[in-house]
């Protein structure tokens, strides 16, 4: 899930803590934002935004972070939409039903896991990159 | 671009593969979600019964219950229908009104049978709300009005009972989609042939109903709780045309008058 590589140059202590917070920001959005999914993509989307004109290394991390949660976004809005239409709305609760909201909270977890890890590595100048999303990171953002 | 491909797609796999896997195991049984929601429907109809009987009079003649339980017993044995589900209570008040609560209470006041001409068009009333009974009408309309978790919490002791009073008036004064009043109508039509009953009489029922649309005395609730009475007879008619076949009423014309003069009497 994870690929730890050489970034191209040795990224400076401000610049890991930035690297680092970008990640932070995305867990502290999970857990004010829940169960409204959005509320982690707006923070991450700010977090991004406002990082737009920093250092390589930490535009990179900003936008592993933010894709990784614009993916999940999805997940956990269709969940989300899913359990109000249940909670409000003649819709029955199936076992199609639970086992999508087991598997978004297994998928929410790993990523959690994965946050919080990647976070510690890079407060460390550890540059890590995500299945996926790193890849997709090194499409978009340039130096 | 093919490695990006490769890993997103492994990823959407891995999350459709999790879900598909998880969905072989059967959570509703595991939850036990028919159990709970079952139980809720029962405790939700024995305290909304709660709340009608402190306020209201029932009718304990054993005579009036006789005869309309007959009415019900027929109707449902005509139609596959298990009449232990289905429990009537006759209320002495001067209300044109008819309603089912959660699980299977049907309440029928008064007045509604002493407005009824003749017993084809209480059978038509008794049909339609039997219908929402079936339909599980009264649970959807329930959880859309009030939400599921103030249900559970009122099924539970939860809330206080102004609440549960409030919940439980939901029922008795406010209407049903449109869709689901038509859905009911339907089946009430099948219910009525099936019981070789004419359901014409349901159709003049809300016709007569209708003619007192534009100044509805307040007693007339159960046109309020049913709007459009004029557009539903026409096609309550238009639907029981070819049903029409050789009709049978189910009480004999002295036991009709009979259960009239008794209501009368309170």
């Amino acid at each position: 899930m994870t690929n730890f590589k050489e970034f191209s140059y040795k990224p400076e202590d401000h610049e890991s803590e930035g690297a680092s917070n970008s990640y932070l920001m995305s867990l502290v959005a999970i857990i004010v934002g829940l169960p409204l999914p959005i509320v982690n993509l707006v923070a991450s989307l700010i977090f991004y935004l406002s990082n737009r004109k920093s250092t390589y290394f930490i535009r990179w991390h900003c936008t592993q972070a933010f894709l990784a949660q614009f993916f999940t976004f999805f997940i956990n809005s269709f969940g989300f939409w899913w359990t109000i239409s249940v909670v409000f709305t003649e819709e029955p609760v199936t076992t199609n039903f639970i086992a999508y909201l087991i598997a978004v909270a297994i998928l929410n977890l790993i990523e959690f896991i994965f946050t919080i890890y990647t976070a510690i590595q890079t407060r460390k100048g550890i540059h890590v990159e995500w299945w996926f999303y790193g890849t997709l990171t090194n499409l978009i953002c340039k130096p | 671009m093919k490695k990006l491909l490769f890993q997103g797609l492994t990823i959407v796999l891995f999350f459709l593969g999790t879900w598909f896997i998880l969905a072989q195991i059967n959570w509703v049984k595991v939850f036990m979600v028919e159990e709970v929601t079952n139980k809720t429907e029962q405790e939700l109809g024995s305290l909304f019964l709660k709340v009608y009987e402190e306020s209201e009079n029932e009718n304990q003649n054993p005579e009036v219950e006789a005869l309309i339980d007959k009415m019900v017993s027929e109707i449902c044995k005509a139609n596959q229908i298990d009449k232990e589900k289905i429990k009537v209570h006759v209320f002495d008040k001067d209300e044109i009104n008819a309603f089912a609560l959660p699980d299977g209470h049907l309440i029928i006041y008064s007045d509604l049978i002493l407005n009824s001409d003749n017993q084809e068009e209480l059978a038509g009333v008794i049909c339609h709300e039997i219908a929402h009974i079936q339909l599980n009408h009264v649970m959807k309309k329930l959880v859309k009005e009030i939400g599921l978790s103030v249900l559970i919490s009122i099924s539970t002791g939860g809330t206080g009972a102004e609440i549960t009073q409030q919940a439980a008036k939901t029922l008795s004064s406010s209407a049903f989609d449109r869709s689901l009043e038509k859905e009911a109508d339907l089946a009430a039509v099948d219910y009525l042939v099936n019981a070789k009953l004419n359901p014409k009489p349901f159709a003049d029922f809300l016709y007569k109903l209708s003619d007192n649309e534009d100044g509805i005395p307040s007693y007339l609730t159960w046109l309020e709780t049913h709007p459009d009475s004029k557009e539903r007879a026409t096609y309550i008619l238009e639907y029981s045309e070819d049903k029409l076949s050789d009709f049978k009423p189910i009480l004999s014309i002295q036991d009709w008058e009979k259960l009239k003069e008794l209501l009368r009497e309170n």
